[in-house]
């Protein structure tokens, strides 16, 4: 393997509150060599040089909730259009739910989801792909899947996916079968019964628009109970996508009593709210759905106050069809791989969180909730790296996506910072055209 | 205060000058579409108002001609009696040429989607499109996939413009006036198209409404619509000048939103006792089909000097004929249209 020497780069490193413009040598995909003074790294002879230009490298991101598709959904995103936009988006570490077709609950399932870009050409196939397990068998939400094989298939926490598991029995149980796994516990929390086919946040423009309600209770209530069953088990729990100001607060206080919780929210919860559905735009038809704005503000402060630990991507890439309905009718989600990087960014520019806060919440943060060997810049450490012009800008348009999924409530939303490359183990799997 | 209509519009002349001949009396809408009362300004709301009235003062079996040559679709996914029949009715007597589209027995029920559906018929170059459908935001989204323009006749829990357009009507032909009456909306306003274009449409037109409902069929921030909310119906009911009822749902009253048909009844269904406690001549309107014995007692449903139910429906075909000349007047040439 040919080694990398990047020269003249701004390296930002949350893990070790490094900021510093130097160089980084990469030999055998691993980090080897890091300096804060220009040209003191010899380039071995076959290495190959990257100027940087006083450009940014940052760990990859680490994207802790994506949905494959694959298997069961390959018309809205195959492995090879998966890898593709992960790696134009920075991103060299990608979590999968476990609900695809046929289920994440069988090791088997679970090894070739992480295998499943074994098939492509380099250098995409260095993408790393992990999974969570299913939480329940077939996702039924009843009965608990067998979590220990799982972990030994290599599943890095278990989940419903996009739904809770609502039974508390349940949830009890695989809250304390997991801690003795030591593996997280990740909770989609959102109250079926009380979210039964609703529409979008419950709120003011529900009311006008005539679209059934989601009231931000549905969040509340499940974390309210999870942490009280988590006080009983011990262990890890973590909330995914966490949008409410209520489930925030709990979180808050849950840290503060010394609970090992952890969550985290995606893009769209940060950055718009549910006026955004005002003309019945199904690209804003998401789980959970947009927030009033008193809830984005609080994902705001959750967000700089350390509450929330990381921002996920949340992709769930859907088809034209599936969104090509009445509001009520389509599907939920976005096509987010490709959009992560650069509207997190958009806190960064906007003065709502630093530099290093940013990157921690899309690298380090996720990696470690997961234990995941990734998402920093240090000696020894893989050498998953992105390097981004942090201020040149462009402009979302989904059509351009190298996902199957060019879905976006971010459509023509003008953004800055736009990644230049994307390395996994020292292999660089993208290079800006 | 009290506008005398009638005099303003001489509409007691027995047949109107401008009606006899060609040119057209009324100004179109400032949308290409009818999809809510929401976002429509006074002075639009009137211009049609008047021009219905023009219409319903019309002979029984007057045959209009000023929509000859344009073709008229009804497409109805929610099933409709007086709405469809309504607005077939009003394109006919207004010469348009109807289709009405069945829902149930076409490729709609096996599958195909509603946009998919709009492309195919949008190929038959229909001029206005009359849609029904059972979620909130179709007829909007209908709107975007075909050149016609586009009726909204009800569309989820969201709006029913002709519904409250004809309900103004009503009011004003047997009032005279609307600005300044006390209107109350009783019942399922949570799921109700009607109450929500009925709220947009007479608060612009300067009434004062009320909110009558239990709490579980009322939305929650329902008050930020400038209405006055009791749960109480003898409370609510005191000083209404028009007490504005809603249909509820069979499948709610059994114990999901409403405990029992015979509670509902008892607290929220009108009966002559509660309606002594509103003002002396208080009206009582229906947008139908009613619950006897519901919403409304058997005999005030029936009383005539009280309630506008039949009047509603009358109204609702004058209504129609005004909004489909309103939006065939802004519709462009056929010929520049497929030029498109």
């Amino acid at each position: 393997m040919t080694a990398s020497l990047f020269q003249h780069v701004q390296i930002i490193d949350p893990a070790s509150n490094t900021n510093m413009v130097g160089e980084c040598l990469v030999e055998q995909g691993r980090i080897s060599q890091l300096s804060d003074q220009s040209g003191s790294i010899k380039a071995p002879k076959d290495a190959t040089i990257i100027n940087g230009n006083g450009k940014a490298l940052i760990p990859g991101l680490v994207d802790m909730r994506v949905q494959s598709c694959h298997p069961g959904a390959i018309h809205k995103e195959t492995p090879l259009t998966l890898a593709r936009a992960a790696a134009r988006g920075g991103i060299t570490s990608i979590v999968c739910l476990p609900n695809t077709n046929p289920v994440l609950d069988d090791p088997e399932m679970l090894k070739s989801q992480c295998q499943m870009l074994a098939g492509l050409s380099e250098p995409l196939k260095a993408l790393k792909v992990y999974a969570y397990g299913a939480a329940t068998s077939g996702l039924d939400g009843e009965s608990m899947a067998e979590l220990g094989l799982l972990a030994d298939g290599g599943a890095v926490g278990f989940t419903n996916a996009d739904h809770s598991i609502s039974n508390s029995l349940t949830m009890r149980r695989v809250l304390s079968y997991a801690a003795m796994l030591s593996q997280p516990v990740i909770q989609h929390a959102e109250d079926p019964i009380l979210a039964a086919n609703g529409e979008m946040h419950e709120g003011e423009h529900s009311m006008r628009l005539g679209l059934r309600g989601i009231p931000d209770a549905v969040e509340e209530i499940v974390i309210a109970r999870d942490l009280s069953l988590l006080r009983m088990t011990g262990g890890h729990y973590h909330v995914a996508h966490i949008s409410t100001a209520k489930g925030i607060a709990l979180i808050r206080a849950a840290k503060a009593e010394g609970l090992k919780v952890t969550c985290d929210t995606a893009p769209p919860y940060a950055l718009l709210n549910d006026i955004a559905v005002r003309d019945y735009d199904s690209r804003y038809r998401l789980s959970p759905p947009l927030r009033h704005e008193d809830d984005r503000l609080a994902v705001l402060d959750g967000l700089a106050d350390g509450t929330i630990d990381a921002v996920a991507s949340d992709h769930t890439p859907q088809d034209r069809d599936a969104k090509s309905l009445p509001f009520g009718l389509a599907e939920v989600g976005y096509s987010g791989l490709e959009t992560l990087l650069a509207l997190m960014l958009s806190l960064y520019h906007g003065g709502t969180l630093s530099l290093m806060q940013v990157v921690a919440l899309i690298s380090h943060h996720p990696a470690q909730i997961l234990g995941l060997n990734a998402g920093q810049i240090r000696l020894d450490a893989p050498a998953d790296l992105t390097l981004l012009d942090l201020n040149k800008s462009w402009q979302i348009r989904g059509e351009k996506f190298a996902s199957l999924s060019g879905t976006t409530p971010f459509e023509g939303a003008p953004v800055q910072g736009t990644v230049l490359g994307t390395w996994v183990d020292g292999i660089r799997i993208y290079e800006a055209g | 205060m009290s506008v005398d209509i009638t005099s303003v519009m001489g509409m007691n002349t027995s047949q109107p000058p401008y009606l006899a001949s060609d040119p057209m009396g009324a100004s179109a809408l400032p949308n290409k579409h009818l999809l809510g009362i929401e976002g429509l300004n006074r002075p639009t709301i009137t211009s049609l108002l008047d021009r219905a009235n023009q219409f319903a003062d019309l002979p029984a079996r007057e045959q209009l001609s000023h929509l000859k040559g344009i073709t008229v679709f009804t497409i109805f996914f929610e099933n409709s009696t007086r709405t469809r029949v309504s607005f077939d009715l009003a394109a006919r007597k207004m010469g348009a040429s109807v289709v009405n589209v069945p829902v149930a027995t076409s490729s709609i029920k096996k599958g195909e989607s509603l946009i998919d559906t709009a492309v195919t018929l949008n190929a038959m170059h229909p001029d206005i499109l009359v849609m029904r459908h059972h979620n909130s935001g179709a007829s909007l989204l209908l709107s975007k996939y075909v050149n016609a323009a586009v009726i909204n006749a009800g569309d989820g829990r969201h709006e029913h413009p002709t519904q409250a357009l004809l309900d103004a009507l009503t009011i004003r032909r047997r009032v005279g006036y609307i600005e300044g009456l006390n209107i109350a909306i009783c019942g399922d306003i949570a799921n109700s198209r009607v109450a929500r274009s009925n709220i947009h449409l007479l608060s612009i037109l300067g009434a004062n409404i009320r909110v009558i409902s239990p709490t579980t069929l009322v939305p929650t921030h329902i008050t930020e619509m400038g209405v006055e909310l009791y749960h109480d119906m003898e409370e609510g009911l005191q000083g209404t000048d028009i007490v504005m009822l809603l249909r509820l749902q069979q499948e709610r009253m059994q114990g999901a939103e409403t405990p029992s048909q015979r509670e509902y009844f008892r607290r929220y269904g009108l009966t002559r006792e509660k309606l002594s406690l509103a003002n002396p001549k208080a009206l009582i309107m229906h947008p139908g089909p009613m619950n006897r014995g519901v919403e409304i007692s058997s005999e005030l449903a029936d009383d005539v000097e009280r309630s506008l139910i039949t009047a509603q429906v009358e109204m609702g075909v004058a209504i129609r004929m005004a909004c489909l000349e309103a939006l065939a007047f802004g519709l462009t040439k056929p010929d520049q249209r497929n030029m498109k």
